[in-house]
């Protein structure tokens, strides 16, 4: 069977069964992720000996649907597979006292396999189809806890923003397929010119609804709403990593111009973000905004034109991230809240999780000889090595000091002071869960000059050109990284932020935010279209009526005789039997002289229509 | 000669069939004549695989075997078996039993013949022998109400026939040869051409029971066996449309010919679902609903010259027409003629009650049942022709029929005071019902291969028509 299906198919099939069976969705997730995962690993390892396997499934006429596994969707599936699971090893004890298992790890188990379909997908129609899908399946995701106050109009505001970005999607799809006559996503990338801009541009619109890049950065963090193994998942390697994965795909087309644009969005992201991750009060919600700063780093990366660095600080994101998340989780059990006020000093009570959850922390600041060390350090490195470094160099600088800088003031609060918490329950899944993201968020790094090799001979995309050695762009992350934990662990945030934290704490909301630009415009629509239909549903209404009505006129009109008829017919058999055939004959003759009119009318109106044609 | 008889093999074994049940009948062995027929049916439908991509005429272009043709005999002989299995069902044991199977067998003869026409005299005994079997078939029970619904019957068919029969004299008097093909002809003479025009769409809308020559249909499906109406409302009606989409093939376009028969098709929609609306006694119901399917078959008729999808959606909607209505009436034959007598059957009998849901909402043209794809194509078909208001007319009327055919649904569902029993139940209309069901939805799932086949043998040119379908897609 095709390892391709396979890494569809487990989690897809397993959703199908966990509707179907209604029990054990715990297991059946597990057995569903797993199988996934092998599968996943497997194209893995074919990617490594140089095969790469397709599937064409039949589509659109002369464009069929495309599955491809290369290196780079082998390793992006594998990504996606090994956060899965571990989240599911997690879930598993987070959720331990829902009620609604069925639903969760059905719509999650769903999400997973839309992801595939996503990374995966070689075709731009497969691909629209699945990022509809994970569009889809994380609104009932963020929405799970749907009876929580807020929780519904935080994943309505999800779907809304990542929709109305997905326009972009959309007509840049659009663009390239009849560009390029073709579905392939592979042969679109050949465009160039003025449609290689529009269609560059307007991705990136879609990117940044999914990516969470400012301005439409203020979803994410409501969509905390939703049960923590969900942010951890939807954060790391999934829903916003769509975004970029879509920027890193569609790389080899990007023109100049289109670069530039998409560096200085990532920079002002990452900078934005990252000041407004400083100033929260929320510990998910912090971790939400730094997600958007993460992104804009590898946004910079993708502008500076080296979407490899892009691509190792998405897979060591999704380790670290999904890490900080799974222990911000089991902080919340234990605290029964995520303000950072309460949080004060949980991880004394925590402290293997609360080492888990540093480590991760460290590892996002750039410290090494942990993951994101060498991840920020290639996007360094690639602002360096670009055309327009005095723009991109102090963006990521910037974004990489405020890492630290929030990382720092949350590891400070977590473990200073002391207070008290009760005790959680399904500890041992969660640390399971966690343990595991951990260890690849320390380990990875070391993957990395394998994983560069097998993508640079495979792909040939650009690697990091070594021009300037590697000295100058570690001095530079190193020194930003750590003046940021500095400045993080020693001076309260009000020292840091000063004039702009009120600002910071809103989330720099410009002219109203979103919600005056988007939102509203929107939901007033929405509003104006429920009244049009209530107007259409009276119209139809009334059109009912006068159908029955004109129901029962044809009836008169048609078989005024008939009921009549019957009952004469009937007292005609009863009697005598020569009534019913004169009433009969009568019957005919009106019919007859209805079609005889009627055709008489049909005459006319074809000579009418004969003489003006 | 050997070559036009060797083409025309499928037809001769229907001939020779109705001879030999004939013979069988006048022995007085029902049964031998019903599987002689039943054999001769098959035997001609394998005969006609072999002509699949002929592209020609016989006996000097009198009649076509062309995609159109092949295809009307691949669905109209094995829905012409379905219908004697019915029959059988219901009239077993009956005096005369035998000529029934000869009468409709007849009729299918006539009805194929009629689906390819290709010359104004082979269109007149279509229709006459077509008519001529009907009459008898509807008289066949004897009873006040048959043999009035026969008369009515009888009367409407001897008008219109003959209306047609002088306004194809002017086709005549205008080309000088019986022919279709020479048809084009008439550009110069518009008004001869709209005279003969006109008693053609009297003759076939009288046999296609199009409004307003429809009148004769609901008493005649009522006064007639479930069974024969059942065969009435599918084989007759598909000959006479495809016999339409023959003749408007070779009519100059610019006489405005789409426009009217758009106009009836509206008429026909509009009317059928409306007088439907009313009705009480299923067969009458359906009776309607079958005059609102012709005038959706006009939908192809009109794009026919314009739209490369017209034949293909003529064909596709023609199967997915026969499959879905001989298995409502099938449903009915089990439980009973009127509304009253569906209470409850949908508890009491479930898989009969899935089954008649399924025909239904067909019939309604909701995915992914046959009806779906073949108003689907129709609607495709009357865009490309340009004709989208009539198109939108179309999808009003879809909505309206929904109404009609949910008032059958919905008493199925209800509770029952009484546990009555079903009107009649034998393994053969189980056989013809579960067929049908199959039927109605293999062909909403395979339409596109269907579709594939059928372009290939009517363009070459697939690929635009595949393009043109998923645009509308």
């Amino acid at each position: 069977m095709n390892l391709i299906a396979v890494a569809i198919l487990a989690p897809l099939s397993a959703t199908l069964l966990i509707m179907l069976l209604r029990r054990f969705p715990a297991t059946l997730a597990l057995l569903g992720a797993a199988i996934g995962l092998v599968g996943s690993l497997e194209l893995l390892a074919n990617a490594y000996n140089g095969l790469s396997q397709e599937i064409i499934l039949p589509g659109l006429p002369g464009m069929p649907l495309r599955l491809v596994a290369t290196p780079l969707t082998a390793l992006l599936s594998t990504l996606v597979a090994v956060v899965c699971t571990l989240v599911m090893v997690y879930a598993v004890g987070y959720m331990k006292k829902d009620r609604e298992q069925v639903r969760f790890f059905a719509t999650l188990l769903l999400f997973a396999a839309a992801m595939q379909t996503l990374v995966l997908a070689g075709d731009w129609i497969l691909l629209l189809s699945a990022w509809e899908l994970i569009g889809l399946s994380s609104y009932l995701l963020i929405g799970f806890w749907y009876r929580k106050p807020g929780v519904k109009s935080a994943a309505m505001r999800a779907f809304l923003v990542t929709r109305s970005a997905d326009l972009g999607l959309y007509v840049a799809v659009f663009i390239l397929i009849t560009n390029a006559g073709s579905s392939d996503i592979a042969s679109t990338l050949n465009t160039s010119g003025g449609p290689a801009i529009a269609a560059g541009l307007l991705l990136l619109i879609a990117a940044m609804g999914k990516s969470a890049q400012t301005p439409l950065h203020d979803w994410l963090q409501r969509a905390m709403a939703g049960p923590t193994p969900v942010s951890a998942l939807l954060h790391s390697a999934t829903l916003v990593a769509a975004g970029a994965i879509l920027l890193i795909r569609t790389a080899p087309m990007l023109a100049p111009e289109t670069l530039l644009v998409i560096g200085i969005v990532g920079g002002v992201t990452t900078v934005v973000t990252g000041l407004i991750a400083l100033a929260e009060s929320d510990l998910k919600r912090m971790l939400a905004a730094s997600t958007s700063s993460q992104y804009g780093l590898m946004l910079i990366a993708v502008g500076a034109g080296v979407p490899m660095a892009a691509l190792l600080h998405l897979i060591a994101h999704a380790a670290i991230k999904s890490s900080l998340f799974l222990g911000a989780g089991v902080f919340q059990h234990s605290r029964d809240s995520t303000m950072l006020d309460k949080l004060q000093g949980v991880g004394r009570n925590q402290p293997k999780i609360f080492f888990g959850f540093a480590l991760a922390a460290l590892a996002l600041a750039g410290i090494p000889p942990l993951s994101g060390f060498f991840s920020k350090d290639a996007i360094i490195a690639a602002t360096l090595s670009s055309d327009h470094i005095w723009i991109l160099l102090p963006l990521a600088l910037a974004g990489t000091l405020l890492t630290g800088g929030y990382m720092a003031r949350a590891l400070r609060i977590l473990w200073l002071k002391n207070g008290t918490s009760q005790p959680v329950s399904g500890l041992a899944w969660m640390g399971t869960g966690l343990g595991g993201l951990v260890l690849l968020a320390v380990i990875l790094g070391a993957a990395f000059p394998g994983l560069e090799l097998l993508l640079e001979s495979a792909l040939n995309i650009r690697l990091t050109e070594n021009t300037i050695t590697r000295f100058i762009p570690e001095i530079l992350g190193l020194s930003a990284a750590l003046g940021g934990l500095l400045l993080g662990w020693f001076f309260p945030v009000q020292v840091l932020l000063g004039p702009i934290l009120p600002w910071a704490k809103r989330g720099f909301v410009v002219a109203g935010g979103f919600d005056n630009l988007m939102v509203r415009p929107a939901l007033a629509i929405a509003h104006g279209c429920e009244k049009l239909e209530r107007l259409l549903y009276k119209g139809v209404l009334a059109t009912g009526r006068l159908g029955l009505r004109l129901g029962k006129a044809a009836r008169r009109n048609d078989e005024s005789g008939i009921d009549g008829m019957i009952f004469s017919f009937v007292r005609g058999t009863v009697n005598l039997g020569g009534k019913a055939r004169t009433l009969q004959n009568g019957l005919i003759h009106k019919e007859l002289a209805i079609s005889t009119i009627a055709s008489a009318v049909i005459l006319v109106f074809m000579f009418i229509v004969l003489l003006t044609y | 000669m050997e070559r036009d008889l060797a083409l025309l093999i499928p037809e001769i074994i229907i001939l020779l069939t109705v001879v030999f049940a004939l013979v069988a009948e006048m022995l007085r062995l029902p049964r031998i004549a019903l599987a002689i027929i039943i054999a001769g049916l098959l035997l001609a439908t394998v005969q006609t695989l072999p002509l699949l991509d002929v592209n020609t005429t016989v006996f000097g272009g009198t009649f076509r075997i062309d995609t159109l043709s092949v295809w009307a005999k691949l669905i109209l002989l094995p829905a012409t078996v379905l219908s004697l299995l019915l029959a059988r069902a219901e009239l077993a044991g009956t005096d005369r039993e035998g000529t029934v199977y000869v009468l409709v067998c007849l009729v299918s003869l006539a009805s194929v013949l009629l689906a390819g026409v290709g010359d104004t005299m082979v269109l007149v005994l279509g229709i006459l022998l077509s008519s001529l079997g009907s009459f008898a078939l509807v008289a066949y029970p004897r009873d006040d109400f048959a043999t009035e619904a026969a008369m009515k019957f009888f009367v409407f068919a001897s008008v219109t026939t003959s209306v047609m029969i002088f306004g194809l004299s002017y086709w005549f008097g205008g080309t000088g040869s019986t022919l279709l093909s020479e048809l084009s002809r008439l550009d110069s003479s518009p008004v001869v051409a709209v005279i003969g025009l006109f008693a053609v769409i009297i003759g076939l809308g009288y046999k296609a029971s199009l409004v307003p020559f429809h009148f004769w249909a609901p008493d005649a499906y009522e006064g007639a066996p479930v069974s024969i109406a059942a065969y009435l409302s599918v084989v007759p009606k598909i000959g006479a449309i495809l016999a339409f989409a023959q003749i408007v093939r070779d009519l100059p376009i610019t006489m405005a010919w789409p426009l009217i028969i758009a106009v009836i098709a509206v008429l026909s929609m509009t009317y059928g679902y409306l007088a439907a609306l009313v009705q009480n006694n299923i067969v009458r119901l359906l009776a309607y609903s079958s005059i609102a399917q012709a005038g959706y078959f006009l939908l192809g008729i009109v794009a026919v010259g314009t739209s490369p999808l017209a034949l293909p959606s003529l064909i596709i909607f023609s199967a997915a027409y026969a499959a879905m209505n001989l298995g409502a009436f099938a449903v009915v034959m089990v439980v009973g003629r009127t509304l009253e007598t569906f209470k409850g059957i949908g508890r009491n009998k479930p898989a009969l009650g899935v089954a008649m849901v399924v025909f239904l909402l067909s019939l309604v043209g909701i995915p992914p049942l046959a009806g779906f794809v073949g108003k689907f194509l129709l609607f495709g078909a009357a865009i490309e022709a340009g004709f989208t208001w009539l198109v939108v007319v179309a999808i009003l009327n879809s909505v309206l029929s929904l109404a009609v055919y949910l008032r059958i649904v919905v008493p199925m569902y209800q509770k029952q005071h009484d546990d009555s029993s079903v009107a009649m139940s034998t393994p053969l209309i189980s056989l013809v019902w579960v067929i049908a069901l199959l039927l109605t939805i293999a062909i909403g799932l395979g339409a596109q291969l269907l579709f594939g086949q059928l372009n290939e043998y009517l363009t070459g040119e697939s690929l635009h028509c595949a393009t043109s379908l998923s645009y509308l897609s």
